[in-house]
């Protein structure tokens, strides 16, 4: 039995001994993160995986629940991206349509997955190498090639020929190169996208569109000038030497009626397109160059062919620079797009951003979901709904379950009775401190601080399903957890002033709003809470990353004083509303703040429904903290967000 | 022989260094597990990235590999135990050195990658913040011992460690050490939470194993610079002299990587900042009280 | 001694190799690079002719320095990675004829030149960095301070230059202004 990604060799004592090295060595790669399997309460570190930054680095592509559509394709390029032999473990889901099958599947629970480390183990020890190993290909892998014309980018045909404007042979570039409709699949995706070329072609194709038809053949037109180097305003028609300093005038070719010197520097966005010549080795790479296929190469934007560049080729660097965006230190720089997730350590599972960088600066950025719900749910069954409404929410399910309960007892006409809402309250608070907690653990990630991601993953995983007793008897530990981070060195210079909210801003809620003082919080106005004794807490130190990283301790300790006045967490389950109608709105005030829930219930069916959560308002800010940022900043700003791509409403 | 002797000792303290290294980073204990990784990375595909610089992408770990390596081969383990007592072997040790910044460069350019690419050219940014800290520390050390001469620098702590006579350069010297080896809280050209490993992002297989090794080794390189210059080298009561070469250098080490567990990554502006503004004043301030002590105590 | 002039031989040769590498690659880092190489393979020859410090101290200093030089030309060039097959050459026939007569002079020199008896002993590693060091704190040192300082000039003046100041920055834009107006 071999695995689907069996690298190429025959078993031999040396293959089989490899094989099992291999198997007492996994690295995995988590699909959508590490966030979510601690949210399930898979501890991959337990049992004997070690968690690895990049597909590079994995032998085990562990994917947990379903994936949505978007995630599914852009895991399939991390798994195209791992060195074989390589393995597929599912959890808890149906094995994504763009993978092999899993050499492993199994539910989500640690039990299962420590069982399933096994014979994924087992697995690897005896098929890791196979005689003829299985292709792997996928749809949103393969790169189109098309063919476009150098002057005239309009034209864009499926095969190569002649451009019926200019008659100039088109050239072959990769389907999407200029679109970006698929670029930054993940966090491989070296897209060497140098926008200020692009910027910079946009330029000459007005001019091409505008004078398209007189100036379709430049190159017949054309005439050659002589000019200095260094004084562009010396242009002769004969060459020579330059009066003022003596040096060679140069030539350069320009269009009958173009004056300006723009010619020679022309920068075809006719991309050199050597995919094939993805380079062999070992003859042991049964991968074709699509393998890479969402790697777009467009270093080479200048056209080589002769067609533009001026007689002597030469470029002034002043002209060429002048038209360049600049970064706030004045150098003008190749800027490239550079994608950050959808799998990427340092950030949210499902986070896709694309930053534009500008050294290592950000020039801008901006993030989307690629798991966030639709705005639009079809009807169903009351207790579907909560269900889906839960599971769809991977980092927050209890908040979700709650929301989706109140909404619907509420529309049903139910009155809320005190005991099972004290419980509920408690759950709530609970997941509040599990969700902190594992904030922590992504900024120790984001950070490479280890010890608080250890710290915080297994106070996680301990809070997740404790009890009131327990989570009381865990105030020592959380205290010190506290203390610590007020002390640890280096920590509050690194998120002192980085992510600031931008003045006049409105909407935002959660630990963010109230770490910039804001007093927003849906539990105020609880009944419930208010016997508790909840009151409220605004940070004073400014709305920052260190504020809320300030903020969210501060709330793991209130949260945990309102469980101790209260009760055992309760899960919340919906109780029996019959067949009954209404129209309802509720809200809850989740880990990452107020999410609000309209619904209409028809015979006890849940027809329509209207969501509206923090996380969906929070994304919009993330364009305004990293612009002009270092690139370190800028992502410790994003992830001082808490942002859940699937609590993103799209 | 010695060259053997040396080379082992180096492999030894990587291997045990790479155990302890899991050992934190996991909480287990398992002698075998670099070993086993080591092998698992030999049996992988080794992957080249599309449309690299071949030529920087292969030297690189190569090249890291040999100057990790020539720099041990000028420390004195024990008496007689070095490689080449250079008569500029402190200057050397630096020379070496110098040359992780080139492999890196290499690194981050060869795969034609962005996060690779970034990675690199922060080492080069860094290298204005600790290489000056490198430098100035030693040039007090050799002034003490009125040579270049490593086995010389370590005759002159027999009374007294340079960590008691100039405590303000070691602290120094420990801190660029770090960056210069790259680990966490300084991994600013791998950093894993920003870059997705930067650096090494693109390398996998063999390529990756010597990578890897090349990195254990620069720590272990380093630290040994660390024990010859300030911690006294081999001296030491009781143990027979490489045993405290040994002792000393993987102490140092371990403290390396213990820093890194405990301290988040250091903004690179700020490593910056502060190496300027207060490291290289410092470091002159070291030299300058290292020159009177010379001049004044007997 | 034959060893010597063949390791001579073989660094001499290396570092003319590197030194045409600089110029036969469009690359900004692979240039700059091979420069580096050229220069450590000088620094190896300056220690295969036993004179250690200046031969340690030029592998040194080049690593640092052509890795400097490597990111100044990506920053400033266009096209760094080379990809794009840009000419920088201009002036060729002028830079051939000058090359040809620099070279023809320093050969001229190094045959004509009487450069005295030859050492049979050089002194000693050790000793040629005392001396040379008492050498450094003696007539030299003017001249080597105001080379370095001329250089760190030169450098921070070429920088400056070379960024523009007509587009403020977004940051300080306001200060930008208010330099601006009282000039």
């Amino acid at each position: 039995m071999t695995i689907a990604g069996a690298r190429k060799g025959r078993p031999s004592i040396v293959q089989r001994l490899v094989g099992r090295a291999q198997a007492r060595n996994l690295s995995c790669l988590i699909v959508p993160g590490p966030e979510v399997a601690l949210a399930h309460g898979l501890d991959l570190a337990a049992a004997g995986m070690r968690i690895a930054a990049t597909p590079r680095d994995a032998a085990v592509l562990v994917v947990i629940g379903a994936l949505s559509r978007k995630l599914d394709e852009a895991t399939a390029v991390l798994y195209a991206q791992m060195p074989r032999p390589r393995a597929v473990l599912v959890l808890g889901g149906p094995t994504p349509s763009s993978l092999p099958p899993a050499d492993v599947s199994t539910d989500l629970s640690q039990a299962e997955l420590i069982e399933a480390t096994g014979r994924l183990q087992q697995a690897l020890a005896e098929g890791a190498f196979t005689a003829s190993p299985e292709d792997f290909d996928a749809s949103v892998l393969q790169a189109r090639i098309e063919y476009v014309c150098p002057m005239h980018p309009e034209v864009v045909e499926d095969e190569p020929g002649r451009c019926p404007k200019c008659g100039m042979d088109l050239v072959a570039r990769e389907a999407g190169a200029e679109s970006g409709a698929t670029e930054g699949m993940s966090e491989h995706d070296h897209n060497h996208h140098h926008e200020h070329h692009q910027g910079h072609d946009h330029n000459h194709h007005d001019h091409d569109h505008d004078d398209g038809h007189q100036q379709g053949h430049a190159h017949e037109h054309a005439r050659t000038e002589y000019v200095c180097p260094m004084h562009p305003q010396v242009v002769q028609d004969e060459p020579g030497s330059c009066p003022k300093c003596g040096m060679d005038l140069v030539a350069r070719v320009v269009g009958a009626d173009e004056g300006a010197a723009e010619m020679p520097l022309k920068h075809g966005d006719h991309h050199d397109h050597e995919h094939h010549e993805h380079e062999r080795h070992q003859g042991h790479d049964h991968e074709h160059h699509h393998e890479h296929g969402q790697h777009k190469h467009d270093h080479g934007g200048h056209d080589h062919s002769g067609h533009d560049h001026g007689a002597s080729g030469f470029m002034s660097m002043v002209e060429v620079t002048k038209d360049l965006p600049r970064s706030a230190d004045g150098l003008a720089m190749d800027w490239i797009k550079v994608p950050f997730g959808p799998v990427f350590p340092g950030l949210p599972g499902g986070l896709r951003l694309t930053l534009t960088l500008d050294g290592d600066g950000v020039a801008e950025g901006q993030a989307t979901s690629l798991v966030g719900m639709s705005a639009v749910t079809e009807e169903g069954a009351a207790e579907t709904f909560v269900e889906r409404l839960a599971t769809a929410m991977a980092l927050a399910p209890v908040s979700y379950r709650l929301l989706a309960c109140r909404a619907i007892e509420q529309a049903a006409g139910l009155k809320e009775d005190p005991a099972t809402a004290r419980a509920r309250a408690c759950a709530l608070e609970r997941e509040r401190i599990a969700s902190h907690l594992g904030w922590l653990a992504q900024l120790g990630r984001q950070l490479s601080f280890v010890w608080l991601m250890r710290r915080a993953t297994t106070l996680q995983l301990k809070t997740r399903c404790a009890n009131r007793e327990q989570l009381v008897a865990m105030r020592p530990a959380l205290w010190a957890l506290n203390v610590r981070l007020e002390l640890t060195p280096l920590l509050k210079a690194r998120l002192k002033g980085i992510g600031a909210l931008p003045g006049g801003s409105h909407d935002f809620r959660g630990p963010v709003a109230r770490a910039a003082g804001s007093a927003e919080d849906v539990r105020q106005a609880d009944t419930i809470y208010r016997e508790l004794g909840f009151e409220i807490r605004t940070g004073t130190t400014g709305g920052d990353a260190w504020g809320r990283l300030q903020q969210r301790l501060m709330e793991i300790m209130a949260s945990l004083d309102l469980i101790e006045a209260g009760v055992d967490p309760g899960m919340p389950t919906l109780r029996d509303i019959g067949s009954t109608s209404g129209i309802s709105e509720a809200s809850v005030e989740t880990p990452r703040g107020r999410a609000a829930l309209r619904l209409t219930l028809e015979h006890g069916q849940v027809v329509s429904v209207e969501l509206d959560t923090a996380c969906s308002h929070h994304i919009g800010l993330v364009a305004n903290l990293v612009e002009g940022r270092e690139l370190g900043d800028a992502l410790v700003a994003v992830g001082s967000l808490d942002l859940s791509p699937w609590e993103v409403i799209s | 022989m010695t060259i053997a002797a040396v080379l082992l000792a180096l492999m030894v303290s990587a291997w045990l260094l790479a155990v302890i290294e899991a050992w934190l980073s996991t909480g287990r204990l398992r002698p075998v597990a670099p070993l086993l990784a080591g092998l698992s990375h030999l049996g992988r595909e080794s992957l080249l990235p599309r449309k690299p610089d071949r030529l920087f992408f292969e030297t690189a770990p190569v090249l890291l590999l040999v100057v990790a390596v020539l720099g041990a081969a000028v420390l004195p383990l024990a008496p007689g135990l070095v490689i080449a007592d250079l008569a500029t072997g402190a200057l050397f040790v630096n020379a070496a050195l110098a040359y992780v910044l080139v492999a890196l460069i290499m690194a981050g350019w060869g795969p034609n990658g962005a996060y690779a690419m970034v990675g690199g050219w922060r080492f080069l940014g860094q290298l204005i913040a600790y290489a000056m800290l490198i430098v100035m520390p030693i040039t007090a050390v050799a002034m003490r011992a009125e040579s270049l001469l490593n086995t010389a620098i370590v005759a002159s702590q027999a009374s007294l460690w340079n960590i008691v006579y100039q405590p303000l350069g070691f602290v120094l010297f420990f801190i660029a050490a770090m960056a210069l080896a790259f680990r966490a809280p300084f991994d600013l050209p791998t950093a894993p939470g920003e870059l997705a490993g930067g650096v090494d992002a693109e390398y996998t297989g063999m390529r990756l194993a010597v990578l890897r090794l090349a990195r254990l080794v620069l720590v272990i390189t380093l630290a040994t610079a660390t024990t010859v210059f300030y911690l006294g080298g081999w001296h030491g009561p009781l143990l027979p002299p490489w045993a405290w070469s040994l002792i000393k250098t993987l102490t140092v080490a371990v403290s390396m990587l213990l820093a890194g567990h405990y301290l988040p990554r250091i903004r690179e502006a700020d490593l910056l900042s502060w190496c300027w503004k207060l490291g290289i004043p410092l470091a002159l301030l070291n030299i300058l009280i290292v020159g009177l002590m010379i001049l004044v105590v007997p | 001694m034959f060893l010597q002039a063949f390791f001579v031989a073989v660094f001499g040769l290396a570092a003319i190799g590197f030194g045409v590498a600089v110029f036969r690659t469009a690359s900004m880092v692979r240039s700059a690079l091979a420069l580096l190489f050229s220069q450590a393979a000088v620094g190896c020859m300056f220690l295969a002719m036993q004179s250690e410090f200046l031969g340690v101290l030029q592998i040194m200093m080049m690593a640092t320095e052509m890795s400097i030089m490597a990111i100044f030309m990506v920053m400033f060039m266009m096209d760094p990675g080379g990809l794009g097959g840009m000419d920088m050459s201009h002036q060729k026939r002028f830079s051939i004829g000058a090359g040809v007569i620099a070279a023809g002079t320093a050969f001229a020199v190094a045959l004509v030149s009487d450069w005295g008896p030859v050492t049979v002993e050089a002194p000693d590693a050790a000793m040629q960095a005392r001396e040379l060091g008492i050498e450094m704190l003696g007539r030299s040192m003017l001249i080597f301070e105001t080379a370095a300082v001329t250089i760190l000039t030169a450098m921070i003046a070429a920088t400056a230059v070379a960024i523009p100041v007509h587009e403020p920055a977004r940051n300080d834009g306001k200060d930008e202004n208010d330099k601006e107006a009282s000039r």
